[in-house]
Formats: structure tokens, sequence, C-alpha cells
């Protein structure tokens, strides 16, 4: 390009920014949540009987639906980080572990693999502690008095089912980085993790970002299920107001209501930060 | 000759395979401090393999290479040795995520633990060395193909290496941005650098190479200087060939 060239460009570029009105700019789904938001909370103020009641007898649920996806979301990240690596190893023995973790659990649906922790779980601990009476006594007993506390069986449950799938987005991400990235980092002397640390990870958390935004929506969503392992969630309350009242759609409105406001401000949110870190190669 | 002192770049008879393609066959090449070498040939003769091997960005089948005195063979070497050999790639290979400083200071303070200001007093001379020192704080998206290239050079100089290794550091670039690297790449080799460049700019080739090494076939087939660097005075009939091709 000639200087002129660029220029003209660079006028352009400008001239459409100016131009565009803040109509343009703005991101127009954020009006289906407001909308969203608006008949949910006129439900409550102006219907409290009773939407009111059910949103009150909901709110410890709501709490502990965003604290499962939160502390279980962190862990996957975690766990994703540690499966995509161990997917892309040269040695074989991780990257076996890794894929045969991977293939299984993508196998299963997470509602099996909730039950089976929760219930079947405990029996295998138990089995176990009972063989190993003989060998290490106080293990023995810890095994054979487990009791699971649902948070957590729910917590591990979520984890292990997402981190599967989260690693096979981790290993998409640090694979869609150019080769030469690595080797530049390598020649200069950096170890694998500090090239993985300092060049691969900050570029492929930009391309991983979007299906890892869209997982924290499913993984919300999906966190419903943890109501059959006596998890008190959203999900759980609603049912147990329902079985108290027999007002199913009303409380269920207000559940899907409740959820529809979280996902939809999410979606936002993951959409926004994708235009915010997206660069130019 | 494995014990002369001279020779920073030792290459003993090696060779390397891809599958069923020999990309390096039997080959031997010594460089010496200070000694400015370059290789040409035709495409997929293992130029760029040769190069890979020095740094062990490619391991090697059989065969030994020693740099600086050091042997390219434990782990822990490996790391000394990339440490002393700068490489600059055909396509730049910057990180894109970071700004030419920032592209220069990273491997100075998170190997060289040099402190951030340091790094940064380095690398802006180093960008004055190139001739940008106005694109300290561009994105690589941001500069051009021969900015780029330059800041690539930079970006392995400020490790302080004693051996820089171009892998036609030009042959991505257009024509009138060609000539902003190459000056950069004679200078070095006027202050002393121990270079081993892949090139056909035969311009850069007469005016800074000791010695030429003609590969065909993962090997060396002919060695000559850029003063006898003619059709005539080649031995070898596919380095005629070649040659007739690349010279004016
Ligand atoms: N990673 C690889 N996997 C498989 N084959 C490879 C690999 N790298 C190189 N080769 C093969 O080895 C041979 C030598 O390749 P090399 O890149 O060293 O050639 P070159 O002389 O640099 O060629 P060019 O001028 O095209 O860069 C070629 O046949 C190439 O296809
Ligand atoms: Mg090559």
């Amino acid at each position: 390009m000639t200087p002129d060239e660029i220029r003209i460009k660079r006028i352009t570029i400008t001239a459409t920014e100016e131009v565009k009105p803040l109509w343009e700019r703005i991101d127009r789904w954020w009006l289906l949540f407001f909308a969203v938001l608006l008949i949910t909370s006129l439900l409550i103020l102006y219907r409290p009987d009773p939407y009111g009641r059910i949103f009150v007898f909901l709110q410890d649920g709501i709490r502990v639906t965003m604290s499962i996806t939160v502390v279980s979301f962190l862990l996957i990240l975690l766990v994703g980080l540690i499966g995509g690596l161990g997917r892309i190893a040269k040695n074989p023995l991780i990257k076996g572990i890794a894929s045969i973790y991977v293939e299984i659990i993508r196998g299963i649906p997470l509602l099996v693999q909730l039950l089976f922790i929760y219930y079947a779980s405990p029996i295998l601990l138990r089995d176990f502690g009972t063989k190993l009476i003989g060998l290490w006594p106080s293990m023995a007993n810890r095994l054979i008095n487990i009791k699971l506390n649902p948070f957590g069986a729910a917590v591990a449950g979520l984890t292990i089912c997402y981190g599967a799938y989260m690693s096979e987005i981790f290993r998409a991400g640090i694979e869609s980085i150019p080769k030469g990235q690595m080797e530049a980092a390598r020649s200069l002397g950096m170890s694998y993790f500090q090239a993985m640390r300092y060049v691969i990870l900050p570029q492929a958390v930009r391309v991983i970002l979007p299906p890892v935004g869209n997982e924290f929506v499913a993984l919300l969503k999906d966190s419903s299920l943890v109501s059959v392992v006596a998890v008190a969630d959203m999900t759980r309350r609603g049912r147990e107001f329902m079985a108290s009242t027999f007002l199913a759609l009303e409380t269920w409105m207000m559940v899907a209501l409740l959820y529809l406001v979280m996902t939809l401000f999410l979606s936002r949110i993951v959409a926004y930060l994708e235009r915010k870190t997206s660069f130019v190669r | 000759m494995s014990d002369n002192v001279d020779n920073i770049i030792e290459i003993e008879r090696v060779s390397k395979r891809f599958g069923r393609v020999v990309a390096l066959d039997d080959v031997s090449l010594t460089v010496k401090r200070g000694e400015v070498v370059v290789i040409i040939g035709p495409s997929g003769s293992g130029k760029s393999t040769l190069l890979r091997c020095i740094n062990h960005l490619e391991s090697v089948d059989s065969g030994r290479i020693v740099v600086d005195g050091i042997p390219l063979t434990e782990a822990k070497n490996i790391d000394k040795v990339r440490a002393e050999v700068g490489m600059v790639f055909q396509s730049f290979n910057l990180f894109p995520h970071l700004t030419a400083l920032e592209n220069i200071t990273l491997a100075q303070r998170v190997v060289r633990k040099r402190s951030q200001k340091e790094a940064e007093e380095i690398a802006h001379q180093l960008l004055a060395k190139v001739g940008i020192p106005e694109k300290a704080n561009a994105y690589p998206g941001q500069l051009s193909g021969g900015q780029q290239q330059r800041v690539a050079i930079a970006r392995a100089l400020a490790m302080q290496p004693k051996i820089m290794l171009f892998d036609e550091p030009t042959s991505a670039l257009d024509p009138e941005m060609i000539k902003e690297v190459l000056d950069v790449m004679l200078d070095l080799a006027r202050e002393g650098m121990t270079m081993v460049v892949v090139s056909h700019e035969m311009g850069f080739v007469k005016a800074a190479a000791k010695r030429i090494f003609f590969m065909c076939d993962g090997r060396i087939i002919e060695e000559t200087t850029p003063d006898s660097l003619s059709l005539a005075a080649c031995k070898e009939e596919r380095t005629r060939q070649f040659l007739s091709k690349i010279l004016i």
C-alpha cells in the first residue's frame, strides 16, 4: 500500500466509527435480557402471591446454583488445562491417560455420572476399605465410614464431566496456534512450560474464550441435574415448593425465568469479552 | 577436527529422516568463530533441517553436533546451546499478542532473568540498531514484513547469542523491504557475528559470505567462496543447473 492508500484507509475507518449511532454500537441482545429481567421483576413485585413467595422460597437455591456453578467452573478450567496439555504431551503414558479420560467421560451421560458418584462410589470405597482393613486400619476405617457431602459430590461430578470437554477445548485452542510460535520461544531458550505460559496460552485464551464461555452457560443449566443428588439448588427448591403447593405452572415459570435471566446475562458478557479480546494476527 | 577451539559449530556425519524422506544424509560441516557461512540449494534439499538441527529444533538420527564446545546430546545442554544460538525464521514468528518491545524483552526476563528496566533498555538499543526505534509500542500486526523481520532479529540479538541462524529471512518479503533486512544482517556480519545463513540473495552472499555450501538431496555436494562463485568454477552439474537460475 502506498502512504496515500494507507491514509485513505485510516480516514474511512475513523469515519465509520464516528458515524455509527449509539443504537448500532450496542449489542441489541441486551434488550432481550432486560425484557426478561423486567417481566420477572414485575411478576415478583406485582403478583407477590404466588410469584413473590416462590422467589423468596427459591432464594437459597439460587445461591446454591450460583456457587456450585462457579466453584465447579474454576476446577473445570484447571482440569481442562491439565487435560489439554496431557492430550498434546509427547510422553505416551501421559497422553494415553488424558485421552482415555476424555473418551470415557464423554461417553457417559452427566446424570448417570452424578448418580454414580453419589450413590455408587461410596459402595466401591467401602468395599475397598474392608479389603484394606488388615493392611492399613486407619485408612480402611475412614473409607468404610465415608459419607459423601452432596455439594462436594455434585462439584466432583460436574468437574469430572465438564473437565473432559474442557480438555478438548484447551487442546484445540493450543493446537490452533502456529507451530512457529513454540519454535521461536524455544529457540530463545525458553522451556516448554515457559513457552506455554508466556507465548502459547495467552494467544490460545483468545481462541478458546467463546467456547469456554459457552461451557460456562451450559454448566449453569446442567447444574440443575445436581438436584438428583440431594443438593438444594434452584431446581430442587422448585420441586419442593411445587410438592407443598401444587402450583406447577407458576413454580416452573419462575424457575425458568430465573435461569433465563442468568444465562442471557452471561451470554452477553461472553459476547462482550469475545469482541474485546480479538486481535489482528 | 573436534578439538579445534576455533570451530564454534561442528557437525559430524549427521543424518536425519522424516519417515521415508531422507532430509539430511551424512552431512559434515564446521563453522569457525566469526565466520559467515551461506547454505544454498533447491527446495527440499535439507537446508532448513540442517539449520534447525543446530539448535535442536529437530533431533538428529545419527551423527554429532557440538556448538561452542557443548555437545547437543543431553536435555540440559540443549537449553544451554539455545541460549547461545539466535534464530531468525522465514515467517518472522513474532509473538502477535506482544508489542515489538515486549517481544524483545520477554525472553530476556524469563530466560536471562534481567529486570524489566534493563531488558527494556537493551530492547530500545536494539530497535535503534535495526533502524525502527519508533516502533517499540507497535504490535506485529501493525508492522510491515521488513519491520517485523527486523524486530525478530532484535529479539534474537537481545539474548546476546554467539551464533545467529537465518532461515531464508527475506524470502517472505516484498522486494523493497529485502534491502532493509539485508543491511541489518550485513552490519552484524561486519561486527564479527558468527552466522549461518540460508539465502539466495546473491548480493548479500557476495558481500558477506566467507564460504558457500550447496545442498542437494540432503547432502552438501559442493563448497566454494564468493570470489569463485561462477557457473564455470563449479564442478557439479546440479550446482551449475541451480546457479544458472539464481545468478543474474
Ligand atoms: N517436519 C517434517 N515432517 C516431514 N518431512 C519433513 C519435515 N520437515 C522437512 N521435511 C522434509 O525434509 C526434506 C528437507 O526439508 P527442508 O525443509 O530442510 O528443505 P529446504 O532445503 O529448507 O527447502 P525449502 O527451500 O523449500 O525451504 C523435504 O523433503 C521436506 O519435505
Ligand atoms: Mg527451508
